[in-house]
């Protein structure tokens, strides 16, 4: 059976798993579905078309669910497994797409994500990070307090950003990310190492980023863009980080 | 009109003082201890093994003694304790501490606590401390005795924020602040690496020194941070000149902020059970303060 503190509203249609536990003055909506081992702490709000995968715990005064500001009505909002949603964070609905968050992420205490954000998996985001309306966050991300990743832009998996940064335009992969816009400060090799990358791969990533990024401002070198990319020899990890980049480019060509 | 006591969840475990407010929406753990004249508003939540002391205000949504949000916490007795008179503005949140930081979190006596403001796990806040709207203290950070920090303000792992210091607005703090300065970045543009800007002067005037000792501290304060090059020499030089009282305290601080990696004095206790555990441990938890942790 559930359980379910007799002082929290459980909608009469919203699905729950057998061994989900809701605490006291939490609401579950009409349209919720929360599959095995979901723990909902007291005082949350799960409204609109939610999901929450299996093994996810939600905080006190956390909201998932909620219309994105300005909007009369909300859509969906699809978490996989594994998640922790700190307390007082907000989690909007998508209206066209879904807000979908991966797995095994950890979203810390009054973290935004706007709607329709995409987010990978074992991604950890500080304290009043926040991930714009329709923003694409890659697998590994990780984000320190105050760090903003604005909408609609993509952020590369294995990335840092550090306290206060804002990603104003598409951040590469594998990159420590500094500042407000943020600029390329080097490889990310603290998460690569934990996250088991050869030392011949991270080396092969710092020369790449040293080529690269060497720019007025850490910019990108459009020369050796193109060159790395004609090369056909290229370490897997870089190949990616320069068509990362390529279509980074691209897009910032299309929004001008 | 509702029995109060329906719309709260209070384990009957909690020991809480008889004259203490737990307004409704409220929700209070087992192993939670509230001193009398303490209040609780609406939505609060506390849990955890925590000790809250006499005459403190806990605003709406405060979410006190949760689980720490450090990824080597695996559960455990770790602890929250908070004295007394305090004032914690909406939606703060404070975590108990880690096994692996020294067990216990503390706020002491007549804080403040502006809302939305985090103490992490392992935080030592002494007392008369302003913690700013927003501010977000790390892990393992020690505040000492009337900082000042500015809203939005975010302090690393393992900064110490000395006595009677400020920290400007927006300001990520990355080693530690030492006392009675004014510390942010150097330009409005909030580009450069925030440092030392000069002398905190409502700091000076609260600590209300000696007339001697406030000028030996200013003169201490003008020699170090006018231009912080080579300050292990000029800290030797004042000791050597045998500065006393604050001035000293300051060049002891200064010299311990540049022992620790990074300008971070506590990072040398990084996996250890850090000095302050010796006063706030309870007995029964029975450590030796300086005993590595697994």
């Amino acid at each position: 059976m559930p359980q379910i503190s007799p002082k929290s509203l459980v909608s009469e249609t919203a699905e729950l798993a057998e061994d989900v536990a809701v605490g006291p003055f939490s609401y579950i909506g009409p349209e919720v579905r929360l599959d095995a081992g979901c723990v909902i702490q007291n005082n949350v709000s799960l409204v609109g078309k939610t999901t929450l995968g299996q093994g996810c715990v939600v905080f006190p005064l956390a909201v998932i669910g909620v219309p994105a500001p300005g909007e009369a009505e909300g859509g969906q909002c699809i978490l996989g497994e594994a998640n922790a949603i700190r307390e007082h964070v907000t989690i909007c609905a998508g209206l066209d797409a879904p807000t979908r968050i991966g797995n095994h992420n950890l979203i810390m205490i009054a973290s935004q994500i706007g709607a329709g954000a995409t987010v990978g998996d074992h991604g950890i985001f500080d304290n009043y990070s926040r991930i714009g309306a329709g923003a694409v966050v890659e697998d590994y991300v990780r984000t320190s307090g105050f760090a903003v990743i604005a909408d609609g832009n993509r952020l590369g998996a294995y990335s840092f950003v550090a306290a206060f940064g804002s990603v104003v335009h598409d951040g590469p992969p594998y990159a420590m990310l500094q500042g407000s816009p943020v600029r390329v400060r080097g490889v990310n090799t603290r998460n690569l190492k934990a996250c088991g990358f050869g030392g011949d791969d991270i080396q092969a990533l710092k020369r790449a980023f040293r080529e690269l990024f060497n720019g007025p401002e850490n910019q990108v070198n459009p020369k050796v863009l193109l060159r790395l990319a004609s090369r056909k020899d290229l370490n897997p990890y870089v190949r990616k980080l320069v068509e990362a980049v390529r279509s980074a480019s691209a897009n910032e060509a299309d929004d001008d | 009109m509702t029995d109060v006591s329906v719309v709260r969840e209070i384990d009957a475990a909690a020991r809480i003082a008889p004259d203490a407010v737990v307004e409704p929406f409220c929700v209070v753990g087992p192993n939670v201890t509230i001193g009398p004249g303490t209040v609780l508003r609406q939505r609060v939540t506390i849990v955890g093994h925590t000790s809250i002391g006499s005459g403190n205000t806990i605003a709406e949504g405060c979410v006190l003694g949760a689980r720490p949000q450090d990824l080597k916490y695996a559960g455990g007795r770790t602890l929250l304790i908070v004295g007394h008179r305090n004032r914690f503005g909406r939606e703060v949140t404070a975590h108990i501490g880690t096994e692996a930081g020294g067990y216990v979190t503390r706020i002491g006596n007549d804080n403040v606590l502006m809302s939305g403001s985090h103490v992490a796990h392992d935080c030592y806040v002494d007392d008369r401390v302003l913690i700013g709207r927003s501010v977000l203290l790390a892990g393992h950070i020690r505040v000492q005795t009337g900082a000042v920090m500015e809203e939005f303000c975010g302090m690393h792992h393992f900064v110490t924020v000395g006595r009677f210091s400020r920290v400007a607005p927006h300001t990520p703090v990355r080693r530690d602040v030492p006392p009675f300065t004014d510390f942010g970045s150097p330009d409005h543009a909030r580009t450069g690496a925030p440092t030392v800007r000069g002398a905190h002067e409502a700091g000076i005037a609260a600590a209300a020194l000696k007339p001697d000792e406030e000028k030996e501290l200013r003169f201490a304060l003008r020699e170090l941070f006018d231009d912080e090059s080579a300050l292990q020499t000029k800290i030797e030089q004042l000791v050597n000149m045998g500065v006393e009282g604050e001035a000293a305290r300051l060049c002891e601080f200064c010299n311990r902020s540049l022992q620790g990696p990074y300008g971070r004095y506590r990072e040398l206790f990084r996996g250890k059970v850090p000095p302050e555990a010796r006063e706030h441990l309870p007995p029964d938890i029975g450590l030796d303060p300086g005993r590595p942790m697994r």
